[in-house]
């Protein structure tokens, strides 16, 4: 039983609006194709295994848990759906204005039956000291769970916010996607942090994108660890001048997991400046694609953009490929990108074992200090020990 | 303020700054077109042996399947019909420059052959429109075996060296402009350096491209057998016309154990010949491969070089510079093909735009299964003179094999205001301190360039960056 029109029967309770553009999603979702190999952004990437028509039941669909104190004056949050409903004049013009629903046939199946999420608003001038911290958990195997993100900060505002998605690695294969769309208005300071770690039989498909605002200033941070199958477009566009976009994100991949990521970096105006930095580390016969592209619009003078992949192979048979483009339509900017695949430094590795200590702890320490240097831009320091915790728990 | 020689211009008009224009005398030139007509006259023209003949006819049919590349630069203005795919200048070949007919001799003056010659070259393949007229093989270079002429004769003096390796690293399914190369192809050199010999002196055959609507198709087969060495030179260019030109040529090389082959090529067509060449080495053992490759002229460049490193200890280069102005857009990058363990591979490439143009670097590493221990790095730099410039960057990296190491580093910059600064308050121009910066960033290339090439590309620099800045 494939997800159908029916399976939008469940979703009560939403404005006609939405119910609108869920139906038009599944529309595009039943016409468009499964992306070939011809594709370039597939051609790497093997979804045969995939038959979404197996998972028909929704998750979640109330919203997740929101772990917040005290909320200043005049923010909102809610869960998606509800949000919907009380601040359609907010949520309508901008859900799915940054994530197209008619990009591909993950990102339909996403807008039609995105359940879980949060929706997020924060007034011009606000600051929220804590951090706001989203866990979409699963709870069963076979379903879709298909939380959805949306973040708009006012002139100002600052804030950090975390969304963490949970699963079991034992439940059955199961189809899972999240998604976040993020405003930063004009001078806003966000510190977002997504931490992936869905059960390791799990389909994942995910999109983090950001529209940046004049002087405004983005820190994400990506964490991938969980899925069988993983994902991920991180992209930010730069749309007034002094923005400032830092996209940072760890992946560890082990067993037969395969990881997806997709970046890009958009400077649609000048004097922009984005920072790109993808670590991953692969062990056993784990695969990983990275393709990331920096693109400087002809107007785009005086722009700073860099870009970089390390991937640290630690075994024979994984594998790390790594594609970093540049479309350069300016002269006034500095543009640098970096790509390395590599194993463990075999005189680093001497180093450690000739003071006696065991190879695999040598590794761990390796890799530890592969990440160390990316795991001191975490924004906030709930998100840092909580990956931390998470990286040591699954090098140990 | 340094006063800057008069001297040629690239691209721009040639008639004018070159000083000449030779006027068409052929005689042979077959019709317009592309259809297996064409393609017997030209194998029967030529007398060839019925192999090729078939092979020719097979390789237009496949040309003909085969869609237009979709990637890359806009080709979709070529009409294949409307190019002419043989001439031949004159039917006898020249054994030395004396007996050149005046008119060609008048032509390679110009472009300094002779003198090029007359101070240290051991042979010269100097190739007038289709085929190879003038060649002369140094002495010293027979008596060791060396075997250095044009490709047709190749076919007819040496069939079956010929017949073993022609069309065998470069397939003519390999892609739709290698099918058309193979379908129509004329002239190019042919190169064989035996066992254990190496030829110390540069070989080197000059190209020209001179009648209107013609295309180019040489075909270029080097063998180098166990431990030898040779460093061969093409270096282009071409008068400028109103229509548009096609060049598409096929480079084959064999890289035997222990060898080594140089490959350095200067390309300066006319900005508007569509340049499409496919170039692919194969480098067995411990042998070495280097592709020194610039691409200056043409309104469109498409061209990768590519090394396949076969066995052990195998190791690839490629040295790319490319410079695109008005209307042009250079393509250019390289492959290196890891099949083996143990293998190495270095892609450097430099790139210039400016007025418009556009440089595209597109590379790939692919390493195979198997291809344990090996270890490959890119370095792109590009740098964009104004800001109505382009400069992409497209790396593919493919990896299959195990405990291997892959670097790619790439950066886009302009003319640094600190360098320019430092420069202009010692009393330099401003064009002249923007020619010396540039002249400096390709500086890793054009010192791999004998002299001669050397001084050829920093004045070409030079014009092209005359009055365009500021």
């Amino acid at each position: 039983m494939p997800l159908t029109l029916e399976s939008l029967d469940v979703l009560q309770g939403e404005p006609d609006w939405l119910g609108e553009r869920r139906r038009g999603a599944l529309a595009t979702y039943e016409r468009l194709p499964n992306p070939s190999k011809t594709d370039e952004e597939w051609r790497r990437t093997d979804i045969s295994g995939l038959n979404t028509a197996q998972f028909s039941e929704l998750e979640h669909k109330n919203g997740s848990r929101l772990d917040v104190s005290s909320l200043p004056r005049g923010v909102i949050l809610e869960p998606l759906r509800v949000a919907a409903e009380k601040h359609a004049q907010l949520v309508e013009p901008l859900l799915f204005s940054l994530i197209k629903s008619d990009r591909d046939r993950f990102t339909a199946l996403h807008a039609a039956f995105f359940t879980g999420g949060t929706f997020l608003y924060v007034p011009d001038g606000v600051e929220i000291k804590e951090p706001i911290v989203a866990q979409h958990a699963s709870h069963a195997g076979g379903t879709a769970f298909l939380p959805h993100t949306l973040i708009v900060a006012g002139r100002g505002a600052r804030f950090h916010y975390l969304d963490e998605y949970i699963g079991q690695d034992d439940e059955p294969a199961a189809y899972r996607s999240g998604s976040a769309e993020i405003f930063v208005g004009e001078g806003a300071e966000v510190g977002y942090v997504a931490v992936q770690k869905w059960g390791r039989n799990a389909w994942h498909f995910g999109d983090q994108r950001a529209r940046l605002g004049k002087d405004s200033k983005l820190r994400l941070f990506s964490v991938t660890l969980g899925g069988r199958f993983s994902k991920t477009r991180v992209e930010g566009s730069l749309v007034g001048q002094g923005a400032d976009a830092e996209l940072k994100s760890i992946y560890l991949a082990s067993g037969k997991q395969f990881f997806d990521f997709h970046t890009l970096q958009d400077h649609q105006v000048g004097n922009t400046r984005s920072d790109l930095l993808f670590k991953g580390a692969l062990q056993d016969t784990a695969r990983t694609v990275y393709a990331g592209l920096i693109r400087i619009e002809k107007g785009a003078a005086r722009s700073d953009a860099y870009q970089a992949n390390r991937n640290l192979v630690l075994s024979d048979h994984a594998k790390a490929t790594s594609i970093p483009m540049l479309e350069i339509d300016n002269n006034d900017v500095r543009c640098t990108h970096g790509a390395t695949v590599g194993p463990v430094d075999p005189q680093q590795m001497f180093y450690l074992r000739s003071r006696g200590i065991p190879e695999q702890t040598a590794k761990r320490m390796l890799v530890q200090g592969f990440f160390g240097d990316v795991l001191d831009r975490i924004p906030f320091d709930h998100a840092r020990s909580l990956i931390e915790a998470e990286l040591e728990k699954r090098l140990g | 303020m340094a006063t800057i020689p008069t001297q040629i211009d690239v691209g721009t008009d040639y008639k004018e700054k070159y000083g000449f224009f030779v006027p068409e005398e052929y005689i042979f030139k077959a019709k317009r077109g592309l259809n297996p007509e064409i393609v017997k006259e030209i194998s029967f023209m030529k007398k060839e042996p019925e192999w090729m003949l078939n092979m020719r006819l097979k390789s237009l049919e496949i040309f003909r399947k085969k869609p237009m590349p979709t990637w890359g630069a806009d080709l979709s203005v070529i009409d294949f019909e409307n190019i002419f795919y043989y001439l031949k200048a004159s039917d006898k070949q020249s054994t030395s420059w004396e007996d050149l007919p005046p008119d060609i001799k008048k032509t390679y003056d110009r472009l300094g052959v002779p003198e090029a010659e007359r101070k240290f070259l051991a042979g010269v393949s100097a190739q007038y429109e289709s085929e190879v007229v003038y060649h002369s093989l140094h002495e010293e270079l027979s008596k060791k075996g060396v075997i250095f002429t044009d490709t047709d004769s190749a076919l007819r003096d040496h069939p079956e060296l010929f017949k073993e390796y022609f069309g065998t690293i470069i397939p003519p399914g390999d892609n739709k402009f290698a099918a058309l190369n193979t379908a129509v192809w004329s002239g190019g050199s042919f190169i064989y350096v035996p066992k254990g010999v190496r030829v110390d002196i540069p070989l080197q055959a000059y190209f020209r491209i001179n009648a209107e609507n013609m295309g180019q198709f040489e075909r270029t087969l080097i063998i180098c057998d166990e431990g030898s060495f040779v460093h061969y030179i093409e270096g282009c260019t071409a008068p400028i016309y109103t229509t548009d030109s096609l060049h598409s040529a096929v480079v084959e090389i064999i890289v035997k154990t222990d060898a080594r082959c140089r490959y350095t090529t200067i390309q300066n067509w006319s900005t508007n010949v569509f340049n499409l060449v496919t170039k692919r080495a194969l480098a067995y053992q411990d042998a070495t491969m280097e592709w020194v490759d610039g691409n200056l002229g043409s309104q469109i460049t498409m061209k990768y070089p590519s090394v396949y490193l076969m066995e052990p200890g195998a190791k690839g280069d490629v040295l790319s510079v490319a410079f695109a102005g008005k209307g042009q857009h250079q393509d250019a990058g390289g492959k290196m093909i890891h099949v083996a363990p143990n293998t190495t591979s270095t892609i450097t490439s430099k790139s210039i735009s400016k007025g418009g143009g556009r440089t595209s670097y597109r590379g790939h590493i692919k390493m195979y299964p198997g291809a344990n221990n090996s270890k490959s790095f890119v370095k792109c730099d590009a740098l964009l003179l104004d800001d109505e410039s382009r400069s992409d960057t497209y790396p593919y990296n493919d990896v299959d094999a195990e405990n291997v190491t892959l670097g790619h580093e790439a950066t886009v910059s302009k003319v640094s205001d600190e360098q320019l600064f430092y420069l202009m308050s010692r009393g330099i121009t401003r064009s002249e301190a923007e020619t010396m910066i540039v002249n400096g960033f390709i500086e890793p290339f054009t010192k791999e360039l004998p002299l001669e090439y050397a001084v050829e590309l920093n004045r070409l620099i030079q014009l092209e960056m005359e009055g365009s800045v500021g």
